[in-house]
């Protein structure tokens, strides 16, 4: 009995340091984020007015909250989409294929992930440049002219390359790691039923490291969330007029200047409950029975 | 065994993070010492005048009064202070400009959390036996900025000023014959005479630069009472027409601006727009006079084909005097700092001749009656502009409560960017403009 009693306190103690900071660090903020939601509050007034849902009211009807919503759902999925694509293909080719230089086309790709943001945003300013850029040199061979990459309309797709070309590498390096660990043995006597490499792919590489596609799934949607933040205040500053304004970049910008700090919460909340809903369904839509091998 | 040294460096842990948790504020001067001198802490943005000049007037100013300085500069001076204000820890003098992104100033307008400067404003200074008051040109202290509640209170104290007009390649235009003109008739008559040259006649930095463009603008065509009455949100005022002369020139000046404009009006491509007056892409943009230290090095690659020149905002007809916006930056004292009085002093010695000497070294013109006749060069042109008959129009758009998705920026500024573009029209803005300005008036402070 004493053991058992001594035994608990032990395992309290060895747990109270993560639950401590785990509490103060994510739980309380958290909790205020909430609760801050149903206020109206300026940051360097204290005075706070309890306003229940009209903040919530006030960003159904913010065209600009709507826009940038919109501009962060579409920059999760073309990002999301294209990142997974290329990383997969391009993890299958080095994985599988004998390639010359495989070491240096792993070392290339993931280059752009150490890169820090403000680098990638000053690279692609060369690149997007309207009239001695690298992309608009290259379509000039082929007569089209002045595309204003950073203009309203190519505004996210600019964005979209961006972030697909700097998240490329770290996911192909995750994709590597669990492809490496299928048995040999399955693409060998498959390759005896007659599969092309293209079949393997799909049949046999995609259905075993399908947890894993699935967890970097949930980091793909998170992380989108906040790299778009990083991207978008480097690149465009959310401009030419919003057009490329993402729901953080907006929080942050009302916080200071527009609804406050209440509303800015508000737009955390809806965030927040956004992300969490999407990881859900993302979860739940991507289930499979797990394959052993 | 083990189970012990594993207990130990969980609580380790545990005290670690307690630590982690305190403050570290102990008292940096005896108690039972004789009263230590006061110590003020000072925050100033760093901008193109450098931050030597601000250790040098502080040390100026501890040889003056005593009183120990803690200086803090920095280029995101927001980033630097926010933070610790919001736990209450406040400087005891800022000194900022209103319209950055971060807003500080304008948070703390809103918060009511600014310390009244007008008994300060009569105050001598130290070491002298004039009072900021005397020294300060007139109307600074009045404008909607200094004075953001419209009590007749002075909150902000006006510091480096700057004119803002229109800046241009003089070289370019003395090359090609052309003259500067002086009307938005002319504007116009030279935008086509350039564009039939591959010249487009506007750019501008990002949207931000409106600020000083939008009201030189209404005041070149309704005068500063009709700047008064906008920036006031005055109920009616955009149906007026001499608004809607305001909201014509906007229209007809987006058809001039050079289509690149807005790809690169964020603040990573911005001094590329600045370029293109520089390697005569367009002719004009709205600027202040530091862009001639911004783009020096530019500068130096055009040598001989390329030399500033300013200009004010055309008048609406050759009646109409022109005018040019005044931009300055300001000093404040935090409603929530320790050392009100001892702040007060260091408020009053940024007027005194010898701080306004040192910072004219840098280029920061104060506006204190004769300052800016000691200049020389280029900046003699720009700051003569004034005496060269333009008018000066001052202020910003008047102070307002928190409105959820409303700013002043993405009211009056950013869509320019769509107008060029072509993705909204003149009545998409001027609606916009209504609704917000409806928004604001009901918002106001004061």
């Amino acid at each position: 009995m004493k053991s058992n009693s001594r035994r608990t306190a032990f395992l309290f103690t060895c747990v109270a340091p993560a639950v401590i900071l785990f509490t103060i660090f994510m739980l309380v903020p958290t909790f205020n984020v909430f609760r801050l939601s149903l206020f109206q509050r300026s940051t360097f007034n204290p005075q706070e007015t309890f306003i229940g849902l009209k903040n919530f009211q006030m960003l159904m009807n913010d065209a600009t909250f709507i826009r940038s919503m919109q501009n962060m759902l579409l920059l999760i999925v073309m990002v999301t989409v294209f990142t997974m694509g290329t990383a997969l293909v391009f993890a299958g080719i080095l994985t599988r294929e004998k390639l010359r230089g495989q070491n240096f086309f792993r070392i290339v790709f993931y280059i752009p992930n150490i890169l820090s943001v403000v680098v990638i945003s000053g690279i692609f300013s060369a690149i997007y440049d309207v009239d001695r850029g690298l992309l608009n040199s290259i379509l000039s061979v082929f007569g089209s002219e002045g595309v204003l990459w950073k203009g309203e309309e190519h505004v996210i797709m600019s964005l979209v390359i961006a972030m697909v070309w700097q998240a490329i590498g770290y996911y192909m390096v995750m994709y590597m790691a669990s492809m490496a660990a299928v048995p040999v043995d399955l693409y060998e006597s498959s390759s005896l039923d007659g599969a092309t490499g293209v079949t393997q792919f799909f049949q046999i590489t995609l259905p075993l490291i399908w947890t894993n596609i699935r967890t970097t799934l949930t980091f793909f949607i998170i992380s989108t969330i906040n790299m778009a933040f990083l991207f978008v205040s480097a690149m465009t500053s959310g401009g030419p007029n919003n057009a490329s304004n993402v729901a953080l970049l907006y929080m942050y910008n009302q916080k200071n200047l527009g609804g406050g700090y209440g509303y800015a919460m508000a737009i955390g909340v809806v965030i927040f409950l956004f992300s969490f809903g999407l990881s859900a369904i993302v979860n739940k839509a991507t289930e499979r029975d797990v394959l052993e091998y | 065994m083990k189970k012990i040294i594993a207990l130990l460096l969980a609580m380790v842990m545990t005290m670690a993070l307690v630590a982690c948790g305190g403050t570290s504020d102990e008292p940096a001067t005896d108690e039972g010492g004789e009263a230590a001198a006061t110590t003020i802490k000072v925050a100033a943005i760093e901008t193109a005048y450098g931050s030597q000049v601000w250790a040098d007037v502080a040390a100026a100013f501890e040889a003056e009064t005593g009183i120990k300085v803690e200086l803090t500069t920095d280029k995101n001076l927001e980033d630097v202070i926010s933070g610790p204000m919001q736990n209450g820890e406040y400087p005891d003098v800022v000194h900022l400009a209103t319209g950055r992104p971060a807003g500080l100033t304008e948070q703390l307008i809103k918060a009511n959390a600014m310390h009244d400067l007008t008994n300060m404003l009569a105050t001598t200074i130290p070491g002298e036996s004039a009072t900021p008051a005397d020294k300060i040109v007139g109307g600074f202290t009045e404008t909607s900025i200094t004075s953001p509640y419209g009590d007749g209170k002075t909150y902000l104290a006006p510091m480096f000023y700057s004119p803002c007009g229109l800046f241009y390649n003089a070289k370019l235009f003395e090359e090609k014959g052309w003259t500067v003109p002086t009307t938005w008739d002319e504007m116009w008559a030279l935008g086509d005479l350039a564009k039939a040259e591959g010249i487009a006649l506007f750019t501008y930095p990002t949207t931000g630069y409106f600020d000083t463009f939008i009201p030189t603008l209404i005041a070149s065509v309704g005068g500063t009472e009709l700047w008064e009455s906008i920036s006031n949100y005055e109920e009616g005022i955009w149906e007026t027409a001499e608004a809607q002369k305001v909201l014509d020139v906007i229209a007809k000046l987006a058809t001039y601006v050079h289509p690149n404009t807005p790809a690169q009006a964020n603040n990573q491509d911005f001094t590329k727009n600045q370029l293109m007056v520089m390697t005569n892409d367009a002719l004009f943009m709205p600027n202040g006079t530091w862009i001639t230290g911004e783009m020096r090095d530019a500068e130096a690659t055009l040598e001989n084909e390329f030399a500033w020149g300013m200009t004010a905002l055309p008048g609406f007809d050759s009646s109409a005097a022109p005018y040019a916006y005044c931009w300055f930056e300001q000093a404040w004292i935090p409603a929530g700092a320790e050392n009100i009085e001892a702040a007060e002093q260091f408020v009053a010695f940024l007027y005194s001749d010898k701080a306004a000497e040192i910072f004219a070294t840098a280029g920061a013109i104060q506006p204190i009656v004769g300052v800016a006749d000691g200049l020389e060069g280029e900046n003699k042109v720009f700051y003569s502009i004034y005496d060269n008959g333009a008018k000066a129009c001052m202020g910003a758009f008047a102070a307002f409560g928190e409105i959820p998705g409303v700013t002043v920026a993405d009211t009056f500024f950013a869509p320019i960017d769509s107008l060029v573009a072509g993705t909204i029209t003149i009545d998409d803005y001027a609606e916009l403009v209504k609704t917000n300005s409806a928004q604001m008036a009901a918002a106001k402070l004061g």
